[in-house]
């Protein structure tokens, strides 16, 4: 089996809560169903994000009854473990529009609480595509690219965030990028400059197995740097 | 909260502590770092220059990137056109990356993406002129 082919089986097995009012698939699958055909060649990734806003959360709950094939994890219940090995696990996340991008919380429920990661509040709804007969809405590919530069990880993961978030900018468009540096100049100083290190990080990583190669994109992270230096008074 | 959830909050709030930290320190020794993966950023192509060349491109007026001498020992970083790298015969190509060669390297000379960036002053004095249309 294919990774797209459990991609697209995991989407029509979390139809349920993939058309609940509100939600977004966020995370690393997002470049995957952004390329033509859904067809998910940029990032292999074992786990399906699926944001929730904090205001749909009752709404969403609701629904899970219907998600026969996943089930919470025991130590960790906000991500639901597949059933079968062919299909991804679900891992929920909040997301609170109101909420400082630096800052995160728990919220707090029995059946599935959240994390709400800040960052996520960079994120709005942008397309909606059907995939296997289940229609799923996308973020638009400027705050999701502004959320994987704005956020701090480290190590592998940390890495592998980046290399989605060159997956994004291999498939947007020249007003994702105005957007994009629209969005950028109202993040305070602190966060401009994670987004531009991010960057520089980005540019000097090594191809690895399974993910974007940034080499060939290193122009492009140049030009956003670049882009992003100039609408700073600060040098660099 | 499960432990699970309360141990990845307090690690993200730590990261966040580490990064506020690391902004306040930017100016100092603590950005070097970013200081010098950023003129890398800029480069399509790094080599590994002898002595007496980065100070023959010295002498024609490249100008060193102020990053080089912020280590220690310090280096001579300069960007430099391609078509001048490739009349220095001794010139010795290194990925762009943040390697072991490129951090010994004494000398290096870097060539810019064509766009934005001014080969003769490097991205350091290129101004605030923004590259538009990436792609």
């Amino acid at each position: 089996m294919t990774f797209r082919e459990r991609l697209i089986a995991t989407i029509r097995a979390a139809r349920p809560v993939l058309e609940s009012p509100g939600v977004l698939v966020v995370g690393s699958e997002v470049p995957n169903l952004l390329e033509q055909g859904a067809a998910a060649t940029l990032v292999v990734s074992q786990d399906l994000d699926v944001g929730v806003p904090v205001g749909r959360h009752a709404a969403l709950k609701e629904r899970l009854g219907d998600l026969h094939g996943f089930e919470p994890s025991a130590d960790e219940p906000s991500v639901w473990t597949p059933r079968s090995p062919e299909l991804l696990e679900l891992n929920f996340v909040g997301m609170d529009p109101a909420q400082d991008p630096a800052e995160a919380y728990v919220l707090e429920d029995d059946r599935l609480p959240l994390l709400v990661f800040g960052a996520l509040s960079l994120l709005s709804r942008g397309a909606e595509i059907e995939i296997g007969g289940t229609r799923l809405a996308l973020p638009r590919p400027a705050g999701l690219l502004l959320e994987k530069l704005v956020t701090d990880r480290t190590g592998e993961k940390g890495e592998r965030d980046l290399l989605v978030a060159l997956g994004v900018l291999a498939t947007s468009a020249p007003e994702d990028l105005d957007e994009l540096e629209k969005l950028y100049r109202r993040l305070r100083p602190e966060l401009r400059h994670a987004v531009r290190s991010n960057l520089t990080i980005l540019s000097l990583l090594a191809p690895r197995p399974g993910m974007p190669d940034p080499q060939p994109r290193r122009a492009d992270v140049a030009g956003l740097l670049r882009r992003f230096e100039a609408s700073e008074t600060e040098a660099p | 909260m499960t432990a699970v959830h309360e141990r990845r909050l307090r690690e993200l709030r730590s990261r966040m502590l580490v990064r506020a930290f690391d902004h306040r320190q930017r100016r100092h020794a603590r950005g070097v770092w970013f200081r010098l993966r950023r003129v890398l950023t800029f480069a399509t192509e790094a080599y590994a220059l002898p002595p007496d060349e980065a100070k023959r491109l010295l002498a024609e007026g490249h100008r060193p990137e102020p990053v080089g001498r912020e280590l220690e020992p310090s280096r001579v970083i300069l960007f430099v056109p391609a078509a001048r790298v490739a009349k220095v015969a001794s010139a010795r190509r290194l990925a762009v990356r943040l390697s072991a060669e490129v951090l010994s390297a004494e000398c290096l000379a870097l060539v810019p993406f064509e766009a934005g960036v001014d080969a003769e002053r490097g991205p350091s004095r290129a101004g605030r002129a923004g590259v538009r249309g990436l792609r």
